[in-house]
């Protein structure tokens, strides 16, 4: 790395204004942190050095927890429920981040530059509500229609269906790997409107004028997609990307509502196995050790994530 | 700021995450004596309002009303809502005076081995309530310092019953020509018929609790009282590929394998299962009398009857749910009448008369002819010492490895004994700390 570019790091970006500093300090703007620093305090900091304190102890959650020392930490590295859990995280992450977002971003494209121009940006409008709906409509709501859906048997909608064309009728919910691919398949289509909706709002920043002077120049649709599209949102991309990974490794109501994490465990999730260990099985201590590490790993991913797009953008201002 | 903007939100997914460890650690005990005016009774439950216990407390309040001239305070709760958070809630001074709770080890034997549920032996010999309540029902009220049933002391008392037995649709009997089987060998007779004529007799559900208490059945038709003593009271440990277990794991497999059971029904649950009875898809219904007032209302397509599990001397049930007392509570003494006054023959038998099991009912005040019938068998279960608990209660958490072991062995995703292993060891963590 040059000195030169390590000078740029430290320089202000040339679109930031800057702020004036008023003379005398800046003792006093810190009076009015505190109320969010206090906050910040008793609703994060302390529960999560609790919870960390937890994961060294066996608690039934009541009465004083027990010190315990590693029992916990060394518990989790032969369970093998709780590396299931982790690799189904992995999945959930296609569900919830890869395949929306790379949908979504093509969606988004289509409804913006397609849709938009030729039928109008009411349609377009109407279109990208469409696609978020699901996004509103409540989990435990989603979850009873999608239960008749893929009920077992000939009563099931999925399964009158596939009668119609002579296949037999297959228990969705209670065989793998079905199981785990049906509630893929519904966190694809709870995500999708999320990078839609986000990426149509950032679509609004370019220039009609860029695609039609790429057009001009004889760009196909694909060309203009990724030449102009692709670099305008990309931070949107990065937003998206985050926060549906963060969601993805988090998530819990439709494991809970859907599956519950069967059949015979073959769905279950980090957060749903530390809610079994919390409420269930009364085992504070090791839920909140997974609690613990399924927060490590978070973390990592959001600074990893956080470093990258950072590097780019620098990068991209170097380049400038 | 986009940076700062990233962080908070990370903080913020942090601050959800340890939202669940909040919830149980930021309760800190802090119970008052205080606060007890005498004139007013807290008092939690969970059955709704047009159940037969439901109706019958709703007459226990007004009668205590008038009697006392005390004041009931009633907060209605969902039956998740106590068992997942009351442990927290007994432990400060919002604690009620009396409250429905679960039986059981993992439940009220667990509050009481923590000291938050009162000790009422005293209240129980005072107000003469053992000698109202059979043996085999009592052993879900009294439990042993280390929250262990059928202890010596009494932490609550039970207003009902209930048992597990076998729901027959008697018009899908006689179309196929068969009787009610009187013997376990009648019954799997039973079974083979119906295949026979691409009938799937049995209704079940395998993503909730009728397979795994359809397998304790099982596993009960193999065992003694000495079995159930070993698993429900931990006398001496279970032996989990001993005959009973094993016998019961293999002989469910086989009721998939042979078409007693659907192969489908992994991600069945209850509701679906006991539907498909009153609909009449299934003629044979193995399950627990709290389904029997809904039976009375909505199977009505046909004539139907209820026994217990044919051949067995030992039956899933128990008490009902029990009235426990708080050890932070304001005004226990108000909390003794009013469970005094649900012991009354005339509230007995609104229980016994809306589809329940009174404990402690006038035979002669039972009016309704269904329920005569279902009284009269829990009665013969109790006269010779039936009742045997249900499978999940020795560990907390069990009940989940039940559904999710069975589940893996219907579908073919284990076989039997690695199924009888994984719950073996289950039960023993789950248990450790009780021995």
């Amino acid at each position: 790395m040059s000195s030169a570019t390590r000078s740029g790091r430290t320089a202000l970006p040339p679109e930031e204004p800057l702020i004036p500093q008023r003379r005398g300090g800046t003792g006093a703007y810190w009076l009015y942190l505190l109320p969010g620093f206090a906050l910040l305090l008793i609703v994060v900091i302390v529960p999560l050095l609790w919870n960390v304190y937890l994961t060294f102890t066996k608690w039934k959650g009541v009465r004083t927890p027990e010190f315990i020392g590693l029992e916990n930490w060394q518990k989790l590295f032969t369970d093998e429920d709780f590396w299931t859990s982790f690799q189904n995280s992995v999945w959930m992450i296609i569900a919830m981040v890869v395949v929306p977002t790379i949908v979504g971003l093509i969606v988004a494209a289509l409804l913006f530059d397609v849709i938009g121009r030729k039928f109008g940006g009411k349609v377009g409008s109407f279109l990208r509500a469409t696609y978020y709906l699901p996004q509103i409509l409540p989990i435990a709501v989603a979850g009873i229609v999608i239960g008749w859906i893929v009920r077992p048997g000939k009563d099931g909608a999925l399964n009158q269906i596939l009668s119609w064309f002579g296949m037999p009728a297959y228990d969705w919910l209670g065989q793998m790997p079905s199981a785990l691919i049906v509630l893929m398949v519904v966190m694809v289509w709870v995500q999708l409107g999320y990078p839609v909706v986000v990426f149509m709002a950032a679509l609004q920043r370019v220039d009609p004028e860029l695609y039609e002077a790429a057009e001009l120049d004889g760009a196909n649709w694909f060309q203009r997609f990724s030449a102009i599209t692709m670099s305008i949102i990309r931070p949107e991309i990065f937003v998206v990307t985050l926060t549906c990974t963060i969601a993805a490794l988090k998530v819990f109501g439709p494991v809970y509502i859907i599956t519950r994490g069967g059949p015979a465990g073959s769905t279950l999730v980090p957060a749903f196995y530390a809610y079994q260990e919390f409420f269930t099985k009364r085992n504070v201590g090791y839920g909140a050790t997974i609690a613990t590490v399924l927060t490590i790993v978070v973390v990592i991913v959001s600074i990893v994530f956080i470093r990258v797009q950072n590097s780019i953008e620098r990068k991209e201002r170097a380049g400038l | 700021m986009a940076r700062n903007t990233r962080r908070t939100k990370t903080l913020a997914a942090l601050a959800a995450l340890t939202a669940t460890g909040l919830a149980l650690a930021g309760c800190t005990p802090g119970g008052s004596d205080e606060g007890g005016d005498g004139q007013t009774l807290k008092l939690w439950h969970y059955e709704s309002e047009d159940s037969a216990m439901g109706k019958a407390w709703t007459e226990a309040i007004k009668i205590f009303e008038e009697e006392t001239g005390a004041k009931v305070e009633f907060e209605e709760k969902s039956f998740e809502q106590i068992q997942k958070t009351a442990s927290q809630v007994l432990d400060t001074d919002a604690a009620p005076d009396l409250m429905e709770f679960n039986k059981g080890n993992a439940t009220a034997g667990f509050l009481a081995s923590t000291g938050l549920i009162t000790d009422i032996s005293d209240a129980v010999d005072e107000y003469g309530w053992a000698d109202k309540l059979a043996p085999s029902l009592q052993t879900t009220a009294k439990y042993s310092d280390d929250g262990v049933m059928g202890g010596d002391a009494w932490y609550g008392i039970p207003n009902y019953g209930e048992f597990v037995g076998v729901y027959y649709n008697k018009d899908a009997f006689a179309a196929a020509g068969l009787e009610i089987p009187t013997s376990y060998d009648e019954f799997v007779d039973v079974l083979d018929a119906f295949v026979a004529k691409g009938i799937t007799p049995l209704a079940e559900a395998g993503a909730e609790y009728p397979l795994g208490q359809l397998w304790y059945q099982l596993a009960l038709m193999e065992g003694d009282r000495g079995f159930v003593d070993d698993y429900q009271l931990y006398k001496d440990p279970v032996d989990w590929q001993g005959p009973e277990i094993t016998s019961a794991t293999q002989t469910l497999k086989e009721y998939v394998d042979k078409g007693y059971i659907a192969s489908d029904v992994s991600s069945i649950k209850a509701e679906d299962a006991g539907v498909s009875f009153i609909n009449g898809t299934s003629p044979i219904f193995v399950s627990g009398s709290w389904w029997y007032g809904r039976f009375v209302n909505e199977a009505t397509g046909f004539d139907w009857t209820m026994t217990a599990f044919p051949g067995a001397d030992l039956s899933l049930g128990s008490s009902g749910n029990l009235w426990v007392v708080p050890e932070n509570a304001a005004n226990k003494e108000l909390a003794y009448k009013f469970i005094d006054i649900t012991m009354r023959p005339e509230i007995q038998a609104i229980i016994g008369n809306n589809g329940g099991l009174p404990v402690a009912a006038d035979p002669a005040d039972i009016t309704d002819p269904k329920s005569s019938e279902l009284i009269e068998t829990f009665n013969g279960i109790l006269d010779q010492d039936g009742l045997s608990f249900y499978p999940d209660w020795p560990a907390p958490g069990f009940y989940d490895v039940i559904v999710q072991e069975l589940q893996g062995l219907i579908t073919g995703s284990q076989d039997v004994e690695t199924t009888d292993d994984n719950l073996g060891k289950a039960y023993d963590e789950g248990t450790a700390d009780f021995r």
